[in-house]
């Protein structure tokens, strides 16, 4: 999840977690078990926690019902010793950002098994941190193994085609949770071509009542795109055939020339929104403080869901010009496994439990994210899908709403639509109600039409971190030229 | 059964280990990392590298205006409350006092977000007012800090001082200039120290009231969180130098009061 928490609660936490990783020294000793003892790093509320009501269980066609009463850790000890024969304990804990994580281990805290976020990822790989999964993991026949059997090829391909320093990301990483970095806006202000494009951040007619993300990855993201927005939605562009990556090598490009002119857009932007939020986005969404919001899609849903709960119809856009396609994953880490094959097999039984179809949904419905999962030959997730969305003729006619057919195979079968036989089409194609087009389905599982346009933003090198960090400063720092009347 | 009790050195070790472990080993940290550059190499480029930004300039500029009219105003406010609390003669000076106090007792993040929900009702969109708005919170974040000092300072004021003062022929507004203030320059400096400093990096502040301009205390955060040890350690050392002159300029006021003192009972 790419969420920030306020600032300063993360340095509360740290101070915490210093604290807390400091005591264990006193009761050094060995275990009262054998229990293999898993330290897992995972997002703050990223994890379902169980403890269902009845009310919120979700029966599937397939027969399966969800209503957990254990949390998923706990639920996994108890799965790993009845499949394995061994003990595990999980030390479960969390962070709020992806540098947090990164400076964690940097001071000395030890993980088996972490679920940083793609760059990080690269990073992570870049510097020789992380254990590549076993072959074993990736063997699709054995049944415990739900992430090969169960993860969408369309999602699978994005991690083959990343790689870096030749090593490829899929050996190293385990997706978990994917999505979209788009617009949160208000229809009944904002129209949905306005949402459709970055320069909205800039648009002087929703001065000060706009946010955008106070984070330097997604701010460049948008900046980039509004500065290239001219060259990448010329007919030129779009219909070359290598259009894919050179959309790709354009929104990365961190050369001084689009650094500083995306610093100037960026200085017009902050002048123009009314804040760089780290978390208080949603609420002020809801609350209509603000009318549209750059969110990402999984906290969009959440969003969404909220503001119908005060009776407010929020939607949600992936601009025109790129989409940033992001993910988080599982990670072994090689400082924690340390060579250990049964701490290895505990990771990667890990994986795999929250791989499991039903685990992920229960994931799903509690955090709002989308899961990498579609499933397999398990037919829940899509089941799960339906469950969410679909709506038949006599209801829809009932609330006076228009259906729609919303394809999404791509995700199922990693094909597009013109290469899908028609059988395979409709089975992967929600009926569901119109306004889901823009909606919590729409953020769930955007159009193949965004997919086409997705851009994942990669890792920048130690020169690139440096001339990007430096443009933030520059955006962020008190102007005190112009305060003094320069241009 | 004196042999029993704790020396005076031996009750001394807890607090020396505090200081060694949070203020004299981080302080070597910061030391390092600002002197240093990415090989370990002895450097003033990081300095440099400050102070030739024109932004990181005027982030440290706006920082100091920010905690100089915070300060202002929070000696403003907060001189005639602890006068008219430590000279007044009214019933439930106490619960007064108590009442300046008591939102100290509230985590500030409480307080701030509160303050945000009122202010939107009052302005509408706080984006408009973000310096105001920075000013305010401050202010109601950091004035106990300076109420209780001055209060201290005025309680303990000698009465017959300013009792000599009138018999000499001095009206009010004399006795409070010549007698009064110079007496409670003590006070006055610590309440300073306590809010000025403080201010200067409070950029939580800034980030709940919706300010999205860096002020010191944001800037160190973006540098740790960039993996940049060395250009953080830099900031703490320039505030960490800003401490140091704003004591030693206070320490020369009560050096110069023990002096006067010194020299009082001489005669």
């Amino acid at each position: 999840m790419k969420r920030f928490k306020c600032k300063f609660f993360s340095v509360i936490l740290s101070v915490m977690i210093l604290c807390v990783s400091v005591l264990p020294l006193y009761g050094c000793g060995e275990d009262e078990d054998d229990a293999i003892v898993l330290r897992v790093s995972n997002w703050e509320e990223y994890i379902d926690e169980g403890e269902w009501d009845e009310e919120e269980a979700i029966e599937l066609d397939n027969g399966t019902v969800i209503c957990p009463e254990n949390s998923m850790i706990d639920d996994f000890e108890a799965w790993f010793e009845e499949t394995y024969g061994k003990k595990v304990r999980v030390e479960y804990s969390t962070f709020g950002t992806n540098e947090e994580l990164y400076n964690q281990m940097l001071m000395g805290d030890v993980y088996d098994l972490a679920c940083p976020s793609e760059y990080m990822i690269q990073k992570m790989i870049a510097e020789d941190m992380l254990e590549p999964y076993t072959k074993d993991f990736y063997n699709a026949s054995d049944d415990n193994n739900y992430y090969a059997k169960g993860v969408s090829p369309y999602i699978k391909n994005v991690f083959d085609n990343l790689s870096i320093d030749g090593k490829k990301l899929s050996d190293y990483a385990a997706g978990y949770m994917w999505g979209t970095l788009g617009i949160v806006y208000n229809p009944e202000v904002i129209t949905e071509e306005e949402a459709s494009h970055w320069n909205l951040l800039l648009d002087e007619k929703y001065s000060k009542r706009v946010t955008i993300k106070d984070s330097v990855r997604d701010a460049y993201f948008a900046g980039n795109s509004i500065f290239n927005e001219a060259l990448i939605t010329s007919s030129a562009f779009l219909n070359a055939s290598d259009y894919k990556s050179k959309l790709d090598a354009t929104i990365n490009a961190t050369d001084s020339d689009t650094v500083n002119s995306v610093e100037d857009i960026l200085s017009r932007i902050k002048d123009n929104v009314y804040s760089f939020e780290t978390d208080s986005g949603k609420a002020d969404m809801v609350s209509g403080k603000v009318v549209a919001n750059q969110q990402w899609s999984g906290d969009a849903v959440y969003t969404l869901d909220q503001a119908e709960e005060e009776g407010v119809e929020l939607c949600y856009s992936a601009p025109k010009e790129a989409t940033n396609l992001w993910f988080d994953g599982w990670c072994m880490l090689r400082a924690g496994i340390d060579g250990d094959a049964e701490k290895k097999l505990a990771a990667e039984a890990f994986v795999n439990f929250m791989s499991r179809p039903d685990n992920a949904i229960r994931n799903m419905w509690y955090i709002g994210y989308t899961s990498v999962i579609a499933g397999g030959d398990d037919s829940s997730m899509l089941d799960y899908i339906n469950w969410t969305y679909s709506m038949d003729e006599e209801t829809a006619e009932e609330e006076g709403v228009e259906l729609m057919e919303y394809p999404i195979g791509y995700f199922f079968t990693g094909k597009f639509e013109d290469e899908l036989d028609a059988e395979t089409s409709v089975k992967y194609t929600i009926v569901a109600d119109s306004a889901q087009m823009n909606r919590q389905l729409f953020a769930q599982y955007p159009t193949e039409e965004v997919m086409a346009r997705s851009v994942v933003m990669e890792y920048f090198d130690k020169d690139e971190n440096e001339r990007i960090n430096r443009m933030w400063l520059n955006v962020r720092c008190f102007d005190l030229y112009k305060f003094l009347g320069g241009k | 059964m004196k042999g029993n009790w704790f020396s005076r050195k031996q009750l001394a070790i807890p607090y020396i280990m505090f200081l060694i472990l949070f203020v004299v080993l981080p302080l070597i940290v910061v030391l390092y990392y600002a002197f240093t550059d990415g090989d370990g190499n002895v450097s003033f480029e990081n300095f440099l590298h400050f102070f030739q930004n024109g932004k990181t300039v005027g982030t440290l500029v706006y920082s100091v205006i920010i905690a100089l009219i915070t300060t202002v105003v929070c000696l403003l406010i907060a001189y005639p409350v602890a006068y008219i609390l430590a000279k007044g003669s009214f019933c439930g000076k106490h619960a007064f006092l108590m009442l300046f106090v008591l939102p100290m007792w509230i985590n500030f993040t409480l307080r701030i977000t509160a303050m945000k929900e009122i202010l939107t009702v009052i302005e509408g969109n706080l984006a408009y007012y973000q310096f105001f708005n920075t000013i305010l919170c401050m202010v109601y974040d950091f004035l106990p800090f300076m109420i209780l000092p001055l209060y201290n300072t005025l309680t303990k004021l000698d009465k017959s001082l300013i009792e000599a003062a009138h018999d000499l022929g001095a009206d009010k507004v004399q006795v409070f200039f010549k007698v009064v203030l110079p007496l409670s320059v003590p006070g006055i400096i610590s309440g300073v120290t306590m809010v000025f400093l403080p201010s200067m990096t409070n950029y939580v502040v800034l980030d709940m009231i919706y300010n999205s301009t860096y002020i010191m205390g944001s800037l160190i955060g973006s540098y740790f969180s960039a993996y940049d040890w060395h250009n953080g350690s830099v900031i703490s050392i320039i505030l960490l130098a800003m401490i140091f002159v704003v004591t030693m300029i206070s320490n020369r006021f009560t050096d110069g009061d023990d002096a006067s003192a010194e020299r009082a009972r001489r005669l």
